[in-house]
């Protein structure tokens, strides 16, 4: 037969676990709009009963470990699209800003220059020895000289700047591996006593999501609560306690930074997060478009050297290079300049008569011709606008549909960890309410104690 | 139990916020700069036709110009040569009263005085310049083309050369645009100064005159024949000019096809966008106000 004092014991036990649970409601309150919070659960456990002669009774509920709500394959999930569109926002960074250097939408680009160049050779054709048309083709090419000179400084800034960003992304990424492995520590030494460590693990889940904004990771659960991270190129970064730091090194071929793991270059393995993007963008992106210009002006003051040497200038002389000659393709053109100061050297005449215009119309020709690659100057320009906009396009559409993605994981997240406001408020009651019934509880076993000595008494 | 919903809206919200606001930027760039291509990315294809596409309108722009300067060239030599056949038929006329046997002497020596002065005129006609450069020298345009040396089988020396410019005048046309002039005024088929000189030279020694009187025929048919070059270069560089400007025009649509903005549809894209854009905060709004059960707790 069950006693008094055993109720009393119950009741007391009831409003210690409503205590608690409405503690672990109000925290779930406090965390509403906690970044990468995990909404807790109290688990409450019923007492083992006691036998007393043939009867069992209850000895009351106490309160379990409180769980963290979160789905781990979930989570993993919303790494993978993080670097994805880490990736392609770093990427398109440095690239709208090269498609702006280009955009003949708006006016800007080297098409208008491109054209006045040659257009001021078909003019110099109508009238040869016409000084001020002379000094016309001299200044149109200095002009288009300047520009894709600038072109280029342009170019190589931005992979600079790009540059900068993989420094201080690596010097990140560093920073996050050794938080996360002393959370492992702290993780696993509180799993290992049977502990919740569901705070610790919100905070590994946010600095893991922020080290996949930054590069492309893989993660495996090392069974202790720990975390074993690596790139998905297989370089290790957290191995429970222990990180493994990135280090940058200045690479004399091209003075920009690789990045190494245990002395490896592991750059061109890096294929996710902001760190991939970047090194994208700086390592073949920006290259293309500068091997591209390169090409141009290579091959425009090539073959119009060879032209200009093939006519005859004012002066009845034979033709020198306009345009200096360019050693390789590879820099031509942060080195394009025009060689000629005098209008006359101009090498218009195909018979060394002033007033021939042989060669300023074959020099005007070679905007037709498959001077660059197989192409016209124009159709190779023209390809060239094409393959960066098209870049950014598909870059931009991936970025939508990574956007989605993660909008539709960011909502099944929050549909299991998420705090419901509603949620914590039903909760609260029911503890409130379960904590007032404990008391009464307590209230009225008192009474029944108090009868029962008042009886002794009276 | 009913299935669990994300509890926050807030990222939700933001995120189509965000996305009318770019629907209105969107509009109202296509509205202002008048074309739906405002980044390469916009439409790559798009964008890499209509360089092509300015390239070429750029081209016809010069073009234009130089048809321009072509035909004031053109159009004073012309007029040019039209005075040479005026004063051509003038010694034409005097040849045949010269030739008349009825003639004194002095008046023949006053005839071929007349055509000697003829003989000058033509020979300043033949040494035009246009714009400082000698217009029948060839390519030597710095040369004086013809002078009288009486060293000359004719008693005229050609010294300029006999080379032709040619110009594009539309992409892929070129036309030669002038033509040597040995090939007028000293060609064999029809030597014209030579032919002056000889009629002078007649005329002075009252001796064949009907051959030389035939010669400057001859050379008469020869200047007109090569006068009609000029007449369908002129020809030829208006019609460039007519179809150079269908072409611009025609290049227009073509830009305005592919990059052009529809301002109607650009403006309904604008209001759709302020529609939904003022929707959306008033649905923030109210929803991110809404009482939830804590609200009643008492």
């Amino acid at each position: 037969m069950g006693s008094l004092s055993g109720a009393l014991g119950i009741a007391l036990g009831g409003m210690e676990v409503s205590r608690g649970a409405v503690e672990v409601t109000s925290n779930n309150i406090a965390n509403v709009n906690t970044a990468g919070y995990s909404r807790e659960q109290v688990n409450l456990l019923e007492n083992a009963p006691v036998e007393v002669g043939n009867l069992l009774f209850g000895t009351g509920v106490s309160l379990g470990q409180t769980t963290s709500v979160r789905d781990g394959l979930l989570e993993q999930r919303l790494d993978q699209e993080n670097q994805s569109a880490s990736q392609l926002n770093s990427f398109l960074g440095p690239m709208n800003q090269v498609q702006s250097l280009f955009n003949e939408t708006a006016g800007s680009g080297l098409q208008s220059l491109l054209t006045a160049f040659f257009n001021s050779l078909t003019q110099l054709a109508t009238q040869p020895s016409n000084v001020s048309y002379r000094q016309g083709v001299l200044t149109a090419g200095q002009n288009l000289a300047s520009a894709i000179r600038q072109d280029s400084s342009n170019l190589q800034s931005l992979q600079g700047n790009t540059d900068l960003s993989v420094v201080q992304s690596v010097s990140q990424v560093n920073q996050l591996s050794q938080q996360i492995a002393s959370l492992n520590v702290q993780i696993s030494g509180l799993e290992s006593v049977g502990q919740d460590a569901g705070a610790f693990l919100d905070q590994r889940t946010q600095l893991v999501r922020q080290l996949s904004g930054l590069i492309d990771i893989s993660e495996t659960s090392a069974g202790n609560g720990s975390l074993t991270i690596a790139t998905t190129g297989g370089t290790p970064l957290v191995d429970s306690g222990q990180s493994f730091a990135l280090s940058t090194k200045v690479n004399p071929n091209n003075t920009y930074h690789d990045v190494f793991s245990n002395a490896v270059d592991i750059a061109s393995s890096i294929t996710g997060g902001s760190l991939g993007g970047l090194l994208q963008a700086r390592d073949q992106a920006i290259p293309g478009v500068l091997n591209q210009l390169d090409t141009l002006a290579y091959n425009l003051e090539t073959s119009f050297n060879t032209q200009s040497r093939a006519g005859f200038d004012a002066n009845g002389n034979a033709g020198v290079n306009f345009f200096t000659q360019p050693a390789s393709v590879s820099g031509a053109a942060s080195s394009i300049a025009v060689a000629i100061s005098d209008p006359n050297l101009v090498a218009a005449s195909s018979d060394g008569s002033v007033g021939s215009n042989g060669n300023a119309e074959a020099l005007a020709n070679l905007q037709t011709q498959k001077i660059v690659s197989g192409q016209t100057p124009y159709d190779y320009y023209s390809n060239l606008v094409f393959q960066i906009g098209n870049q950014v396009s598909q870059a931009q559409s991936e970025q939508t549909a990574v956007g989605l993605v993660q909008k539709q994981l960011a909502d099944q997240r929050g549909a299991i960890s998420a705090v419901s406001l509603d949620e914590e408020a039903v909760n609260l009651i029911r503890y409130q309410s379960a904590y007032e019934a404990s008391a009464n509880v307590v209230n009225v076993v008192n009474h029944l104690l108090t009868t029962t000595i008042n009886m002794t008494t009276g | 139990m009913s299935v669990r919903i994300n509890p926050d809206p807030a990222p939700d919200l933001l995120a189509a916020i965000a996305s009318n606001r770019l629907a209105q930027n969107t509009a109202l760039q296509q509205i202002s700069t008048g074309q739906v291509v405002n980044q390469l990315s916009d439409n790559p294809a798009a964008a890499s036709q209509d360089v092509l596409i300015h390239v070429q309108n750029n081209q016809d722009d010069q073009f234009l110009k130089n048809i321009s300067a072509l035909q004031s060239q053109g159009q004073t030599i012309d007029s040019t040569l039209s005075s040479v056949v005026q004063a051509v038929t003038q010694a034409i006329s005097l040849g045949v009263e010269g030739a008349n046997g009825t003639l004194s002497d002095s008046n023949r020596q006053a005839v071929a005085l007349q055509l000697t002065g003829i003989r000058d005129q033509v020979l300043g006609l033949a040494n035009q310049t246009y714009q400082g450069n000698y217009v029948f020298s060839g390519t030597a345009t710095s040369t004086q083309p013809f002078v009288l040396d009486a060293t000359q089988p004719d008693g005229v020396k050609y010294n300029g050369n006999t080379d032709v410019n040619s110009i594009e005048i539309t992409s892929g046309q070129t036309i030669p645009i002038n033509l040597p002039g040995s090939q007028i005024f000293t060609n064999p088929s029809g030597d014209l100064l030579g032919a002056l000189n000889g009629l002078i030279t007649a005329l002075q020694n009252n001796s064949g005159l009907p051959a030389a009187n035939t010669n400057l025929d001859k050379a008469f048919t020869q200047l007109t024949t090569q006068r009609v070059f000029y007449g369908n270069t002129l020809q030829q560089l208006q019609s460039s000019q007519t179809y150079l400007n269908s072409d611009k025009l025609q290049l227009a649509t073509q830009a305005n096809s592919l990059v052009g903005a529809d301002l109607a549809t650009s403006i309904t894209n604008l209001e759709q966008a302020n529609t939904a854009t003022n929707a959306i905060l008033s649905a923030t709004n109210q929803i991110l106000t809404t009482l939830n059960l804590l609200n009643y707790l008492k």
